[in-house]
């Protein structure tokens, strides 16, 4: 990985014409970053990546919730947005009861970004933990190389939501939070993946 | 009393004013981005003898509901000066400037934020001015924007902000207090987004030319950049700074294996038993 380029809130990304990625936009024909973060720019688009944020709903997302309420038709859940989400009941078989930790995809977000969610899986038992959501992507990393490195290092089962939440169970799960602060507090600087592989297996080590 | 008016007071002598700056220079300016923990995003300015503290909640849902708007976010920013922070105990109650200022810096505020992508949702900044001394709103706006910034809230730009105004016949930049209580002051709080140099704030009480406005504006505009710089440097600088501490987190890494080796050596003790 090259260094990144820092920029802050109207800083130019670039003047070509590029795909919009993430927290960009156009202003006469020149690209703009949107946020306080690191630029991403390959062939053809162009993206900044945050330091900071809250989460709202995409479609495609897989998020952990929490069911909060139930009403006639739908569950409400809790996915750590500002605004309510729902799963219809027609997608579960069983009846699930306030507090229940589900894993659900998002397929519509309306214009007020209200998710509704579809493919729930209810899980029973392990924890949930949380982590900045615009830091989700370094935890699972190139096609999932950082995740696979922690459910090897620590042996938790775990299931990271696009949503910051992340569940996981069995293993060392105070590991897994001491490494997941690791990725927290160095998120934005290179060779994150081998620093994270050295810190578990020096734990491991020790033991 | 009479005699204390008749005197007149130079305001700008070969080049330089009371406090030895020259026409065109700001006073110190200092920012300090994330110091408030339970906030989102936080920043501390000092500014010649203002000091100010921002910090920023959300976005979150508008309550109460009536507030709410679907089609965008609202920004709700409260100013509010301490009752240490002038000469005079201030009285807590917001005052009709406060809420004045509050109005006019959540409007300056929400031309930047692309309040549109959070419907229903209220982002509020809280600015506390711990110390003032003229030009406590220039100082406010510039905080609060590098708040937002540190929030990881979607902006068009930052917003800079200045006074601008006349003392003693001369157009001078950021006035202080003594400036500001001349005889013919005119005092212009100005804030732009610096790369489009879109005004977002512009009050003025005083008298002033036509010529006099333009240079005024122009110089208010200059002033701006300068502070955008500042506000840009601090925000790198946070993130800047947490490449290098390297060595200041081995310790702590270390500790909790220490407690760590303990545990796991009372664990195999039980399993031996």
């Amino acid at each position: 990985m090259s260094e990144k380029k820092i920029v802050v809130p109207g800083d130019l990304v670039t003047e070509q014409r590029t795909r919009l990625g993430s927290h960009v936009f156009t202003e006469n024909g020149k690209v703009y970053s949107d946020a306080l973060g690191l630029v991403y720019e390959d062939r053809d688009s162009a993206a900044v990546v945050p330091l900071r944020g809250k989460y709202i709903p995409r479609r495609g997302d897989l998020v952990v919730g929490i069911v909060e309420s139930e009403k006639f038709s739908v569950y409400g859940v809790a996915i750590n947005s500002i605004y309510a989400s729902y799963v219809s009941k027609q997608e579960v078989r069983d009846r699930l009861k306030r507090g229940t930790v589900i894993s659900a995809k998002v397929f519509d977000v309306n214009e007020i970004n209200e998710a509704k969610m579809e493919d729930l899986r209810v899980f029973y038992g392990g924890e949930i933990l949380s982590v900045t959501p615009v830091k989700i992507p370094r935890v699972i990393g190139k096609s999932g190389s950082m995740l696979a490195q922690l459910k090897d290092g620590t042996g938790c089962n775990i299931l990271v939501g696009r949503n910051g939440w992340i569940w996981a169970k069995g293993g060392d799960i105070n590991l897994l939070k001491e490494a997941l602060d690791l990725i927290e507090r160095e998120a934005h600087l290179s060779n994150l993946t081998n620093k994270v592989g050295d810190f578990l297996k020096e734990k491991k080590v020790n033991k | 009393m009479a005699s204390k008016k008749d005197e007149k007071i130079e305001y700008v002598k070969n080049g330089k004013r009371l406090d030895g700056r020259k026409v065109d220079e700001l006073r110190p300016l200092k920012i300090e981005v994330g110091v408030l923990d339970n906030a989102d995003g936080s920043a501390y300015l000092e500014w010649g003898q203002n000091k100010v503290i921002a910090g920023v909640f959300g976005p979150k849902e508008a309550l109460p509901k009536h507030t709410q708007d679907p089609y965008k976010a609202r920004v709700k920013f409260i100013y509010r000066m301490a009752c240490f922070s002038v000469p005079d105990r201030k009285n807590p109650r917001p005052a009709r400037r406060e809420i004045e200022i509050s109005k006019v810096c959540s409007e300056a505020l929400e031309r930047a934020v692309f309040i549109e992508r959070f419907p229903n949702s209220s982002i509020d900044v809280f600015v506390e001015i711990l110390d003032s001394n003229a030009g406590s709103r220039a100082a406010a706006l510039t905080a609060a924007s590098v708040a937002l910034a540190d929030a990881g809230i979607p902006m068009r730009d930052l917003v800079a902000s200045t006074g601008v105004g006349k003392a003693g016949g001369e157009i001078i930049l950021d006035l202080n207090k003594a400036e500001e209580d001349a005889p013919d002051a005119v005092d212009i709080p100005i804030a732009i987004m610096p790369r489009t140099e879109e005004i977002v704030l512009l009050q003025m009480d005083g008298l002033m030319t036509k010529a006099e406005w333009k240079k005024a504006k122009e110089l208010g505009i200059k002033g701006c950049k300068q502070v955008y710089e500042v506000q840009r440097e601090a925000l790198r600088k946070k993130y800047e700074a947490a490449e290098k501490p390297e060595a200041k987190k081995n310790p702590e890494a270390e500790k909790p294996k220490a407690e760590e080796k303990k545990t796991a050596a009372k664990k195999s003790e039980k399993v031996s038993k």
